[in-house]
Parts: C-alpha cells; sequence; structure tokens
C-alpha cells in the first residue's frame, strides 16, 4: 500500500511536470507566437512595431512607408496576390478588409493553412484601441499593445484637454480642390468633433453614405469656416492657391491666415501616430486663439 | 402552275397589293413591269412564301407561306453584302439548300466550280465579295441562285447594275434555266428586255394587276401605256422585236 | 487554306483540322498556365498530381494547384470561349464587324447590378454580387428589345435601343456611386476585369451555364450564315431568319451575362478572336464558331497568365492585358482584311 501511494504521487509529479513542459513550450506556429507576419495595412504595420512586433515581420505592403525600417515590398494592400504572399512562406497575414475580394482572398489563404487577420478600417478611437488589442493577441504581444493603448489614451485625453474650445469653431477639411470632404460620419471628422469643431459639411452628410460629399463652392463661402485643413497640400494647394480663387478671400479663415497644409499620411493612419494627429490639430487651434 | 388568287398584302394600313388574279405557269419566263410603287417586289416576296398575304397562292396546289418544302432562289436587288467572304464561299451558300447546311458535297464544290466559270468569275474566286463591282456582285448573285438549282427562281432588277453585253450574257444564262424546268418570275425596269426573254408579261400599278398575258399582247396594250401614264412609245424593229422608250416630250 | 481550288473543284469552306489544332493549342496553353507563378512548382509533379500518380504535389503546393491556379486556368478557359463565341455571333446577327458581346446594354446593366449589389450593404451582399451582375446584363438586353418594339425586324434598331439602355444604365450607376463613395473601388476593379480568386464553386456554376448557351450556338453555328444575307435570300435557303436570331441573341446573352458576372467586364475578347480567327483561316462562316470558342479561350488564358506574372507580386487587372494585345491585333487583322475602305 504504502508502494501504491508513492507511485501514485510519482504519477502526478509526472503528470505535472509534462502539462507544464507542454504549456510552456510554444507547440507550433499556428497557435503560439506567429513569426513570419506579412502586414498588408500601412495602420497595421505602424502598429505591429509599436507593440514589439516588428522582429515578427517579415514583408509589409508597397505602401507602409512607416516605420522607415519596416521591410517594405511589392506587395499589394488592395490587390493581394495570393501566390505571390505563398512566396514569403508566411504564417500569418495581416489582410485589409477594403482590399479586393478580401474574403475570398482569406478563404484561399486559409484554404493553403496560412491564418488571416482581417483588419477591418476602425470607425472610431474606441474601435482603434480594441484593433491595436486584437493585433497585439493576434502577434502574442497582448502585454504591449496593452500598453501601447494606455499610453495613446492619455496623450490624446491631453491633447483634447488643450486644444478643446468651450466656443464653437467652424472648420473645412478639404480633400481636393474640386472641395470633396469628410464630415463628422468618417474617422478623421470624428477626431475634430473630439475637438468640439464644427464641420461645414455635414448639413451635406446625406449626399454620400461613406461621409465625403462634394460641397458647392458658394455654400462654403457662405458656411464661412474658421478654420481650412488641407489635405491637399501635397498636391500644391495652400493659403496662397486659395486666395486666388474666386469669393474666398472673403472667408474668414483665408483672411486671418489660418489655413493649415496637414502632413501627409498621418492622418489616414490609424495607428499609433494618431495621436501625433490629435497633438497636430490642437497645435492648430491654439494658434488661432 | 403557281395560282395567285384575291391576294392582299397589307403593311400596317397601307395596301400594297390589291386583289391580285394571276396564273404564273411553270417552266415559263414571266415578268412584271410597272413603275416604281407599283408594288412588285412585295409580289415577289409574296411568291417566296416569306411575306404574308390573305388569299391564296398556291404552287402546284401547296400553299406558298411558310413553306420550305420547295426550293426557291431570290435574288435581291439590294443584296446584304458579306463582309469577309470570298466569292467561291458566297456562291457555295446557294448548295445549302440541296446539301444542308455546312455540308457541301463533292459535286457541290464541283459545280460551283463550272457556274463560276459560266458566269466569268472563277478568276475571281478568292476575292471578297464586298470588293466586286456592281456588276459582278450581281453576277455572283445569279450564280448563287444557279448552284441552288431551285425548281423556282424569283429575281428582283437582275440586270439594272449591269452593262449591256453583260446584261444579255446573264440573261441568257437565266433562260437556259427554263430547259431545266425552272420557273422564273422577274421584275424590270427595261420593259424591252422584258419582252425580249418573257413569255408571259404582267403590268402593274399601285398595287393592282392592269393586265397579264403574253408579251406581245401585253406590248401593244392601252394598259401598258396607262401603266405608265402615256409616258411611254412602243417602236417595232423590222425583225419584229418590239422596243419600248420613253417619251422625250413629257406632255401627254 | 488560302486558295480556294484550282481547276475543276472548289477546295473544301472549312477544315476542321484548324478546329483540332486550336484544341490542342488549348490544352497546351493550359498547362503553361498551371505552370507558371510566383511560387515554383515542378513540372513532372504538376503532371503527376493531376493524373492521380504517386509522386506528386503535396500539402500546401498541391493545394495551390488544384484549388488556385487549376480553377483560375479554367475560368479563364469558360470566360473567354464564351466573350469570343458571343461576339462572333452578335457580329454575324447585327452583321456588324464591330459588334462585341456587350451590346444591347449587357455591360452597362451588369455593371449597373453589381453598383447595386455593392452599396446595398456592403460585404455581406457580395456574395449575391455574381447574381445581382448577371441579372443585369439580361434585363439590360430585355429591355432593349421591348424599346426596339419589334423582336427583330430590324436589326439595327435594337443596336440602338441598346445604346440608349446602356447610357440610361451608365447614368444610375454613376450616381449610385456618387451617393457611395466607398463602392468607387469595388466597382472599378469589377469593371477591369479579374480571374484573381476563382474557386471551384464558381468554375462550377459558370460552366453549366455557358456549356449550355455554347452547345446552342454550334448547333445552329451552320445556319447562321444565312443571317448573313437578306432577310429573303436567307428564307429561300431554308431558314426562318427571325427565329434563329432571337435564339442566336438569347443564347449569346445568356453565356455575356454569365461571364460578366464571373469575372466582371473583360473587353476586347469578343471583338478580336473572332477576326483573329477569320483573318487566319480566310473564311467567315460560322462554322469556325467551335474553333473562335477554343481559341477565345487559349487568348483569355495566356492574357491572365501575364496578368499574373508581368508586373508579379501586383496583379496586372485583365482587362489591360486584353486591350494592349488586342487592339494591335485587331488594327493589323482589320488592315489585312481590308474592312477600312480600299
Amino acid at each position: 500500500m504504502f508502494q501504491n501511494r508513492s507511485s501514485f504521487g510519482v504519477r502526478i509529479l509526472v503528470a505535472t511536470i509534462t502539462i507544464a513542459v507542454l504549456g510552456l513550450t510554444p507547440t507550433s506556429a499556428a497557435s503560439g507566437k506567429p513569426q513570419r507576419i506579412i502586414s498588408l495595412s500601412p495602420s497595421a504595420t505602424e502598429t505591429l512595431f509599436a507593440i514589439g512586433a516588428g522582429s515578427q515581420v517579415i514583408a509589409v505592403d508597397d505602401l507602409s512607408n512607416f516605420p522607415t525600417n519596416a521591410p517594405i515590398s511589392k506587395l499589394s494592400a488592395f490587390s493581394p496576390n495570393v501566390e505571390a504572399l505563398l512566396n514569403y512562406k508566411p504564417d500569418l497575414i495581416i489582410l485589409n478588409a477594403d482590399a479586393t475580394k478580401a474574403i475570398e482572398v482569406k478563404a484561399a489563404l486559409e484554404k493553403l493553412n496560412i491564418k488571416v487577420f482581417l483588419e477591418k478600417a476602425p470607425k472610431d478611437l474606441s474601435q482603434v484601441y480594441l484593433e491595436i488589442t486584437a493585433l497585439g493577441r493576434a502577434t502574442d504581444n497582448l502585454a504591449s499593445a496593452q500598453t501601447v493603448v494606455t499610453t495613446m489614451k492619455g496623450k490624446i485625453r491631453a491633447a483634447i484637454k488643450s486644444g478643446r474650445q468651450a466656443k464653437k469653431i467652424s472648420f473645412f477639411h478639404e480633400l481636393d480642390n474640386t472641395l470633396y470632404t469628410a464630415t463628422s460620419d468618417t474617422f478623421i471628422g470624428k477626431v475634430y468633433k473630439d475637438f468640439n469643431l464644427t464641420n461645414v459639411a455635414d448639413p451635406a452628410a446625406s449626399a454620400d453614405s461613406a461621409g465625403y460629399p462634394q460641397l458647392q463652392s458658394e455654400y462654403l463661402i457662405k458656411s464661412n469656416p474658421r478654420i481650412i485643413f488641407l489635405s491637399d497640400a501635397q498636391y500644391g494647394e495652400s493659403l496662397a492657391t486659395l486666395m486666388k480663387r474666386p469669393g474666398w478671400n472673403g472667408i474668414s479663415a483665408v483672411s486671418k491666415k489660418s489655413v493649415i497644409a496637414l502632413p501627409e499620411d498621418i492622418p489616414s493612419r490609424w495607428g499609433p501616430r494618431l495621436v501625433d494627429f490629435y497633438e497636430f490639430i490642437a497645435a492648430a487651434i491654439g494658434k488661432i486663439k | 402552275m403557281i395560282k395567285v388568287e384575291d391576294l392582299n398584302v397589307r403593311f400596317g394600313q397601307k395596301e400594297i397589293l390589291k386583289d391580285i388574279n394571276v396564273e404564273i405557269e411553270h417552266s415559263k419566263w414571266t415578268c412584271l413591269v410597272g413603275p416604281n410603287g407599283a408594288g412588285k417586289t412585295t409580289f415577289l416576296k409574296a411568291l417566296l412564301g416569306s411575306q404574308s398575304y390573305s388569299g391564296s397562292i398556291t404552287d402546284s396546289g401547296a400553299e406558298v407561306y411558310g413553306n420550305h418544302d420547295r426550293n426557291v432562289a431570290f435574288v435581291p436587288q439590294q443584296p446584304q453584302i458579306p463582309i469577309g467572304m470570298s466569292v467561291s464561299e458566297y456562291v457555295m451558300l446557294g448548295r445549302s439548300k440541296r446539301d444542308g447546311w455546312g455540308n457541301e458535297s463533292k459535286k457541290s464544290r464541283t459545280l460551283v466550280a463550272d457556274i463560276l466559270k459560266l458566269t466569268g468569275l472563277f478568276g475571281m474566286l478568292n476575292q471578297f465579295v464586298s470588293q466586286l463591282s456592281g456588276g459582278e456582285m450581281q453576277r455572283a448573285l445569279i450564280a448563287r441562285a444557279l448552284a441552288q438549282e431551285p425548281t423556282l427562281i424569283l429575281l428582283d432588277e437582275p440586270t439594272s447594275a449591269l452593262d449591256l453585253h453583260h446584261q444579255i450574257a446573264v440573261l441568257n444564262n437565266i433562260e437556259l434555266l427554263k430547259e431545266r424546268g425552272v420557273t422564273i418570275v422577274s421584275t424590270m425596269h427595261d420593259i424591252t428586255l422584258a419582252a425580249m426573254y418573257a413569255e408571259k408579261i404582267v403590268v402593274m400599278r399601285e398595287g393592282k394587276v392592269l393586265l397579264s398575258g403574253t408579251s406581245d399582247f401585253v406590248i401593244h396594250s392601252p394598259e401598258l401605256q396607262v401603266a405608265f401614264e402615256n409616258r411611254i412609245s412602243v417602236f417595232t424593229l423590222d425583225s419584229g422585236r418590239p422596243v419600248i422608250v420613253a417619251k422625250k416630250d413629257l406632255s401627254n | 487554306m488560302k486558295k480556294l481550288g484550282s481547276e475543276s473543284v472548289i477546295s473544301p469552306i472549312w477544315n476542321w483540322k484548324i478546329t483540332a489544332a486550336s484544341f490542342s493549342l488549348l490544352i497546351f496553353v493550359v498547362f503553361l498556365a498551371i505552370s507558371f507563378g510566383p511560387v515554383h512548382l515542378e513540372f513532372q509533379k504538376i503532371i503527376r498530381t493531376l493524373f492521380g500518380l504517386p509522386g506528386g504535389l503535396t500539402g500546401q503546393e498541391r493545394t495551390l494547384l488544384i484549388d488556385l491556379r487549376l480553377p483560375r486556368a479554367l475560368l479563364a478557359v469558360i470566360v473567354g470561349a464564351a466573350l469570343a463565341t458571343s461576339g462572333a455571333v452578335y457580329q454575324t446577327v447585327f452583321r456588324n464587324p464591330l459588334a462585341d458581346p456587350y451590346l444591347l446594354g449587357a455591360a452597362a446593366g451588369a455593371g449597373l447590378g453589381a453598383t447595386i449589389a455593392i452599396t446595398s450593404a456592403g460585404a455581406d451582399l457580395y456574395s449575391l454580387l455574381p447574381i445581382f451582375s448577371f441579372f443585369g446584363a439580361i434585363l439590360a438586353v430585355l429591355v432593349s428589345f421591348f424599346i426596339s418594339g419589334k423582336f427583330f425586324a430590324e436589326p439595327n434598331s435594337l443596336l440602338l435601343s441598346g445604346i440608349a439602355v446602356g447610357s440610361f444604365a451608365t447614368a444610375v450607376q454613376t450616381y449610385l456611386q456618387q451617393r457611395n463613395s466607398s463602392s468607387l473601388r469595388p466597382v472599378y476593379s469589377w469593371i477591369l476585369g479579374e480571374l484573381t480568386v476563382a474557386n471551384w464553386q464558381k468554375v462550377t456554376w459558370s460552366s453549366i451555364y455557358i456549356f449550355i448557351a455554347l452547345t446552342i450556338l454550334i448547333t445552329v453555328s451552320k445556319q447562321l450564315d444565312g443571317l448573313m444575307l437578306t432577310d429573303e435570300e436567307a428564307y429561300s435557303l431554308g431558314i426562318n431568319p427571325n427565329r434563329l436570331r432571337v435564339i442566336a441573341v438569347i443564347a449569346a446573352t445568356l453565356a455575356t451575362a454569365t461571364a460578366v458576372s464571373a469575372s466582371g467586364l473583360i473587353g476586347f475578347v469578343g471583338i478580336v478572336v473572332p477576326h483573329l480567327v477569320r483573318g487566319i483561316t480566310h473564311r467567315v462562316t460560322n462554322r469556325g464558331l467551335l474553333t473562335i470558342a477554343l481559341v477565345g479561350a487559349s487568348f483569355l488564358v495566356l492574357a491572365d497568365l501575364g496578368a499574373r506574372t508581368l508586373l508579379s507580386p501586383a496583379e496586372l487587372p485583365i482587362g489591360v492585358i486584353t486591350a494592349f494585345v488586342g487592339a494591335p491585333f485587331f488594327l493589323v487583322v482589320l488592315r489585312k482584311k481590308r474592312l477600312v475602305a480600299k
């Protein structure tokens, strides 16, 4: 009986050790930490490197220009080529849900036993945090991702606090010189809204379900925005060109010279650099006080 | 015998052919004459069987409308000219009635070669039909009709684009068909030629038949004059051949 | 087949060796297509896998061959055959060498259907996209028939109403896209045509419809020659021209609508391939329809191969390749056939 108990104890010990060893050992790439990640989304790329997954990334799409040390390739974010992806022998692919035939590409990749993380464009700030956390989970960098989120929350809160004014300031966000704009339904529109800014495009919200209507010149002049944000500065638009537009000299943003050129890329990336965007807006508002 | 009884053809409200009663004899050449708008072409289409009508047209007792048991060749005044088709391919189309579509027998291919030689088109057999002159095109049409080996051949202005000696050559070739028992019905502007070749002439005006009978009878009849509003003169050559010309002085 | 006859016998109008040759070409081209791509697969192993012999591809490579490359090549075969054949049929029926399968508003109707699908409910309705574009194409053609009034007495009036219907459908489509700017990208890429993610499901349903349509067309192909003449001439040769035109257009439209719903709008195949075959064989007889189908299939398979490999790893839209290749070819053939005024 003494022998039975001790052999029983031995068995328990062996079982415990086995379970402990199994639990601590990464079993296969599919269920452990992905080591060969391809990112087909510029925003996801920025996030991956910020949450410490950079060393796991083997290739990023041709538009992922930040951070500069990311392994940029010729892969397309919007027209993914399944076979080309296969050639890299990845174990995880971050796929943009807006890519052409994203669902079918995902199905094809999964048939080839490659894990796919379908990244949907976040509609607001809370979804951004969720996406970053999800990416952290998918790449086994959860703790690091959560830290990034917490930091972002803090900095953004601070930026909003410093930039937000009690009185409402009206603004116009220009996408191109034919006056396409973004309403408060869009992600970028919500950023502006956080600062209690009034978007002159909102009355036109019903014109486009995605939130990018085209405004009439007459209407814009009449609505007289106090700030104009230029998303097309990289295409040559500036205060000088705006002043040349007929009737625009009367707009307070133009006459008071609060025409702000937005930096390239940052407004369209929802990763960690979102903080930079918030701080940029806060500073812009600060200048017109 | 082709019997036409109380034939009426209407396009919507408009009456094109009114109460036509004629008989067309087999193995003979009948020619329809009359001014423009008389309904000659429509009459030909009715005889073909593709034009609906009220009344009756029977060929050897069988109603002709929709009747594909007959072998009728139709030579239109203005054909559709297929682009990119060679002359021999075009004439070979005529054999589809006998051989079925897409199955030219060796016999057919020999026959077509002979017909091309007969109509003087053999040298052009690889040329595109679209490149033929007006006269050559008309000969190609006749060649295709000949290739069909029809029992009835309907010709709408078969010689209008041909020069004088070709006119005679083509009409002579058509005339030979009578020996094989082919019935010929044609429309012709040139009444002189009609008189030369047709045994029977049908005079039409505004959808009605004014007179039908042997060439001699019709040529010298008052109805012919009425059909052309007394603007034609009939002369007879020493050989007995009638010549019909338009009057120069158009005042009646 | 250049010279037609010497001395006393005209040589046969159609040489079936040409059809056999185009079939062999197709087989060869398909093998080519499944053998090439960004991932290198050993040719021997490909053969073994296809014939079920031991020693073939395994795992991911096998999936790549069987579930990716093969359905994509087969889809190109089916769509290429459909477009080329219906283009040829339309050219005959409308007696117009510039006719293409998208006449009668089919392209615009399909585009409108696709846009409605894409703008209605985003990703959810995406799987219904083929159905919407299919019915869009069919409906547009039906409306063209309806507007032109007579069921065909005048092929040209049908052509004109097709243009009217097409313009209207395009206008509605543009309006919808303006109101839903997020649809711009998906609709644009659909319009360019894509065989990018073919799968066996798509291959199955599209091949059923297209097979039916092509069988009908090839069965009546010999008689279609009669439609190149006036109605009376055709009638005299034993054809019912109106009925034949209706059958031909219905079958050709079915083929086109299916092709478009499977792969978007791929241009030039339907207009170039028929002329290519006619130019090489020096025949315009519709007995060539089967050959045209086979050559159309080969053409699209090769074009797709180019789309996959030329700018690898990016995909060139296949519509761009067919245009780049098709347009110059077309000019050459036109000049040779002297369709341009002499």
